[in-house]
């Protein structure tokens, strides 16, 4: 793969996140979440963004054609951002894979995102989709990896002013109530592209 | 009892606003307790009942009353409102509940244009001369007692929606027809309160049907972000706005910081912005003034007890200085706003040293959006840090002065103002909107 071809788009949530859109495929194997260099070990990608110097990465996750960086650093994300864009066009044009399969390994004790996936599923299924369903909305279940819930929110949801209110005020306390042992929720819905919101911003 | 160690904030947040995500990040941030009150229910307002609240935003009393009521299962330690209209209730739920907030009066005043400018001129502060009409008035025959150029503005329409220059009185006359008809569509027709439903919208404030004429004030205008705490502004940050606001109309594209104003005349406006604060009554919270500066000095144009609109507050970070963070940690706007709010120490307030600034990217044109170009070669500029489209395609792009939402913001950040304004600039030309 030519690197010169692939396009990524920047799309920054706050000073600490942002996600890359790219124009190819990354990773075809759902979601991958690396939240050291230790896990990143094996994935030529998340090495290399986990190696971007000064900006003190904290977790990487991989979906089809999006990656989502978690920083910890100030730096910006117009520096930062360059530097995770020719990682994955390095990723990308190398004989490797991008990412590496996700490990078959018993997850450690306490951590059995199998068996937390079944429960928030079942959660999702009977008490989030259908209150985010009266809004024309949906949550999908992308993966648990090391207990934290990986998201996309389709129709009503997608692109909706109140979005972080229903990710955090409705599926995060949901999840801390029926489900304590996950430890986050992470969305990674492109909501740019969302075409029918349910609230969309009006004022200045 | 038990003690309550994390505070709750009540945070404001009307279902058609901008700052959703910055304010609900603040407060995770800051790791405290957080209660949404919006106008119409979340979905999962049942399966949280401490996480989220319906209060009735349009009447601040009533919310008030509400939130009293769900104070007592819910101990409430703050009250946020993220624009203009919910700062009034975040007033009226401060008095109520006895939070820290402004007097319900103060914050009405500042809401009403009509009522800040009698305020302030009456305190000597400089405002442009300035007449209420009603707009069924006869537009023809005012027009002939103006003083022109002149400016016509809503009263309480918000982002510069409805605000037309008039240099002519046939100018008048039309401007005048032209913001009735914004207003009307605006939903501020007057409506019979007997017929107005559980699901219906809010009934139109009385002043909604009226309208301010002023003199046109030439010079360049400025924006200041300040907060007030126990009565004393102090100046948060001070946008130049390098772009002439002279009309017809007065969609806003670009904020810099810091201002190259000298010294001297940024304290000027920095006094006149306090003297405004205080001749409305504002006592507490967050600031967001517009004034213009000519030869005579600052004039304030407005005041509104709210923070920067839109997602401009991202052009915003503050330094932590002595509250022992790690080094290199900033502050956002609204982790200041919830952090004083809720009574926790408050950091120097020092802005960045790093100059500043974001577009609010103008509507190119009325009709449909069916996508934007040219988003990632803006990002490609040197020093843009970020390129927001806020518009979803398939909306409707209303250009001003009908329009009040823009579709979309750019961030840059730079060693000078000048390398900031160039790449706000360099940034905006290399995107291209298709509509329909």
């Amino acid at each position: 793969m030519n690197p010169a071809e692939i396009r990524i788009s920047a799309e920054p949530i706050d000073t600490g996140r942002c996600k890359f859109v790219v124009s190819e495929p990354v990773h075809a194997g759902g979601v991958r979440r690396f939240a050291s260099p230790d896990d990143a070990r094996g994935s030529p990608l998340a090495e290399a963004i986990f190696a971007i110097p000064d900006a003190d990465v904290g977790e990487v996750i991989v979906s089809g054609n999006l990656v989502t960086v978690v920083k910890r650093s100030p730096a910006p994300w117009q520096t930062v951002g360059k530097a995770v864009g020719q990682a994955i066009r390095a990723a990308l044009a190398g004989a490797e894979p991008a990412v590496a399969p996700k490990p078959t390994a018993p997850a450690a004790p306490g951590t059995d995102d199998d068996a937390l996936y079944e429960r928030v599923a079942d959660l999702f299924e009977s008490q989030v989709n259908p209150m985010v369903a009266r809004h024309g909305g949906r949550v999908e279940l992308i993966d648990v990896q090391d207990a934290v819930v990986m998201v996309r929110m389709a129709g009503g949801c997608q692109g909706c002013g109140m979005a972080d209110v229903t990710l955090r005020q409705g599926i995060e306390a949901m999840l801390q109530q029926h489900v304590p042992d996950v430890k986050g929720v992470v969305d990674i819905t492109d909501h740019a592209a969302g075409s029918n919101p349910y609230f969309a911003a009006a004022k200045k | 009892m038990p003690r309550q160690s994390v505070p709750r904030l009540l945070l404001l947040l009307p279902t058609a606003t901008y700052r959703t995500a910055a304010f609900v990040e603040a407060a995770r941030r800051l790791g405290v307790d957080l209660t949404v009150a919006s106008e119409r229910p979340s979905t999962f307002q049942d399966a949280n009942p401490g996480g989220l609240v319906t209060l009735d935003l349009s009447h601040p009393e009533r919310a008030a009353a509400e939130a009293l009521a769900f104070a007592r299962e819910h101990p409430l330690q703050g009250v946020v409102g993220v624009d203009d209209d919910t700062a009034i209730v975040a007033a009226a739920i401060a008095g109520t509940l006895g939070l820290c907030g402004n007097d319900v009066a103060a914050a009405r005043a500042a809401r009403d244009k009509h009522e800040q400018r009698t305020l302030l001129a009456a305190a000597g502060v400089p405002v442009p001369r300035f007449t209420r009409y009603g707009v069924e008035d006869d537009a023809r025959q005012l027009a002939a007692g103006v003083s022109y150029p002149c400016v016509l503005k809503p009263l309480r329409l918000a982002a510069s929606r409805g605000v037309i220059r008039a240099d002519t009185p046939a100018q008048f006359v039309a401007a005048f027809a032209r913001v009735k008809r914004i207003l009307d569509d605006a939903g501020c027709g007057m409506r019979d309160a007997r017929g107005v439903g559980d699901g219906a919208s809010p009934i139109p404030h009385p002043a909604s049907r009226y309208l301010l004429v002023e003199d046109f004030v030439p010079g360049r205008e400025y924006a200041l972000e300040g907060l007030l705490v126990a009565g004393e502004l102090q100046m948060l940050a001070l946008f130049d706005k390098p772009d002439p606001l002279d009309g017809p109309y007065f969609e806003e594209t670009m904020y810099v910081t810091p201002s190259r104003l000298p010294g001297d005349t940024r304290g000027a406006v920095a006094a006149c912005a306090a003297r405004a604060a205080a001749a409305l009554g504002l006592r507490e919270g967050p600031v967001h003034a517009e004034l213009r500066v000519n030869s005579r000095g600052p004039w304030l144009i407005e005041l509104a007890a709210r923070p920067i609109g839109g997602r401009c507050s991202a052009a915003l970070r503050f330094e932590i200085g002595e509250t022992g963070k790690g080094k290199g940690e900033t502050l956002s706007l609204e982790e200041v706003v919830i952090r004083h709010a809720l009574g926790m120490e408050l950091p120097a307030l020092e802005r960045e040293p790093q100059a500043s600034g974001v577009m609010m990217i103008p509507v190119p044109d009325a009709g449909v959006l069916q996508e934007v170009r040219g988003v990632e070669a803006a990002r490609s500029v040197p020093l843009v840090e970020e390129v927001v489209i806020t518009a979803h395609p398939g909306q409707e792009l209303v250009p001003w002065p009908e329009g009040a939402r823009y579709p979309g913001f750019i961030f840059a950040r730079g060693g000078t103002p000048e390398a900031v304004e160039a790449a706000l600039r360099a940034a905006h030309q290399r995107l291209q909107f298709v509509l329909m």
